[in-house]
């Protein structure tokens, strides 16, 4: 067989390439600058389309991180020199680089310092001047590893307009003159909010149901969860950190269960229970406990506690529906949210039954913002079931299908709609 | 058992674009061919142009660097492949990875095997 049987058996580690470049445009922003973190991107794109022209034909080394992170430097020193960039500070960056592509990548100090690099583009990805759709953009392109093409399709986005958003953020972060320094104190408090802020955004983005693409939805969860496991290991973690990764850990454990072999929906209630995934479970429990270290109590712990009072439901075989609506209480006093709400009305209706549920969200017929939300009339079309009104919850129904929702919501809305008649 | 050779043609702007996830699918893809049982030996080929060698006629052979043709499409590895004939030949190459990622696969039958 010759060289062929040089080839290592077992696969690659399931999103190997995918974290391993967000790592590694990390710390090589952080040798290079933030203002050359294209140069950091272009040196790993290299450093990956030479694993592809050679593991297949040589096998994959024993480390591969190790020889992706060994490439990427050295690429990244090629091209300092292609384009000529001479002077002092660049022949510094060469030395770094060099130092660096030589270092043993399996030393636990490296993992250290990596992880840390990996933090500090997180924040910076998520200055305040950045705004929200720069900061999510950036922050997957760079850290996360995702591509424009990937981007634009868990957003259901334009190619042209992510590139555009990207280079924006770029230019913002030169002009800016923005670094990876850590903020302190009150800036770093401040920071951190939005660092968590867009990391739920990423998430919710992610669990939102949406037709087809329901892989790289996924992968948008995990890797949200991925991030906040890195700032919850670090020594900035809050305890709504960990409240935030519980509330994470314990949704995405039930991404596998809420669609059905067809594609369509499965509500939570009927979701079964034994598909939930025991280790994200474990994970968002052990986050939760975290989460009790001192006094605070953000949005992130209740909606942390709510899915934690699901998730123990798979145990116990019966849901705290009471503990729940008190939760939503707690939640509404926090942010007197419209959405929340709507949510909390699902546990009226649990607790006080479907009557006064309906009247809880009589109000929000008026609100601009939920008057054709689709979920808002599915939820009020359940409820007038649940107490008889047919025809009433019919034409919910119908009008929920008329609002902007994604094909598997249409079609759960037109089974509702069917035994509405049936 | 005859042997043939896939002669393994791309264009390596096609592999600009893709992400790092989309890059380690592909190596496992090509992996995964280098290792199949049929596969007697695959090599692929450096990046760069090459030489191209021209005899010309009453005087010294004439060398020049590559490209050798004006098509974007380059020969950027091959494999010799063992299988009982034509047919079987190409329905194995039909599933090599280089195809889903618009390249194009030339094979051929070496003589005498």
């Amino acid at each position: 067989m010759g060289d062929v049987a040089t080839a290592e058996a077992g696969p690659l580690v399931e999103h190997l390439f995918r974290h391993q470049a967000g790592r590694m445009v990390a710390h090589l922003a952080r040798l290079a600058g933030p203002a050359n973190l294209d140069l950091a991107e272009e040196s790993v794109q290299e450093a990956m389309l030479r694993a592809l022209q050679t593991w297949p034909y040589q096998g994959v080394p024993g480390n591969a991180a190790a020889w992706l992170f060994r490439v990427a430097h050295n690429a990244a020193i090629d091209v300092l020199r292609r384009r000529q960039m001479l002077g002092e500070k660049t022949e510094a960056i060469v030395a770094e680089l060099t130092r660096w592509a030589a270092l043993r990548a399996d030393d636990p100090d490296i993992d250290e310092q990596l992880r840390d690099d990996e933090l500090r583009l997180m924040f910076m990805c998520c200055h305040p001047e950045m705004g929200r759709d720069a900061s999510v953009a950036l922050s997957l392109k760079t850290v996360g590893g995702f591509s424009v093409r990937e981007i634009a399709r868990a957003f259901l986005a334009e190619e042209a307009t992510v590139a555009q958003r990207l280079a924006r953020a770029k230019r913002q972060i030169r002009l800016g003159r923005l670094t990876l320094e850590m903020p302190r104190g009150r800036e770093l408090r401040r920071r951190l909010d939005s660092v968590l802020e867009v990391l739920y955004f990423l998430f919710n983005e992610g669990y939102a149901a949406h037709e087809g693409e329901e892989l790289i939805r996924r992968d948008l969860c995990m890797e949200a969860l991925r991030l906040g496991r890195l700032v919850a290991a670090s020594s900035i973690a809050e305890p709504r950190v960990h409240a935030l990764v519980a509330l994470m850990a314990l949704g995405a454990a039930r991404l596998g269960a809420r669609v059905d072999a067809a594609g369509d929906l499965v509500l939570l209630d009927d979701q079964d229970r034994s598909r939930w995934d025991g280790r994200l479970t474990a994970l968002g429990f052990h986050h939760f406990d975290r989460s009790m270290a001192g006094d605070e109590v953000s949005e992130y712990h209740v909606h942390a506690a709510i899915a934690a009072t699901h998730a123990r439901s798979a145990a116990e075989r019966a849901t705290d529906w009471p503990l729940i609506l008190q939760l939503y209480d707690q939640l509404l006093a926090l942010n007197a949210s419209p959405v929340v709400e709507l949510n909390r009305a699902v546990a009226v209706a649990k607790v006080y039954g479907a009557g006064p549920a309906l009247a809880s969200i009589e109000a929000l017929e008026n609100d601009p913002k939920l008057r054709d939300y689709y979920l808002r009339l599915a939820v009020r079309g359940h409820l007038l079931l649940e107490v008889g009104k047919r025809e009433e919850a019919a034409a919910c129904f119908r009008a929920a299908m008329g609002c902007a929702c994604s094909e598997p919501e249409r079609r759960f809305l037109k089974k509702r709609l069917e035994g509405c008649e049936g | 058992m005859s042997q043939f050779m896939l002669l393994v043609y791309g264009d390596p702007a096609n592999w600009q674009t893709l992400s790092p996830e989309e890059m380690q699918k592909a190596t496992e893809k090509y992996l995964a061919w280098t290792k199949k049982s049929f596969t007697v030996d695959a090599k692929r080929l450096e990046g760069d142009a090459g030489r191209v060698m021209r005899a010309v006629r009453g005087g010294k052979p004439r060398v020049v660097d590559g490209p050798y043709s004006e098509t974007k499409e380059v020969l950027g590895g091959y494999y010799t492949i063992d299988a009982a004939d034509y047919e079987e030949a190409v329905r194995l190459a039909l599933d090599h990875p280089t195809l889903e990622y618009g390249g194009t696969i030339e094979v051929r039958k070496v003589w005498g095997t």
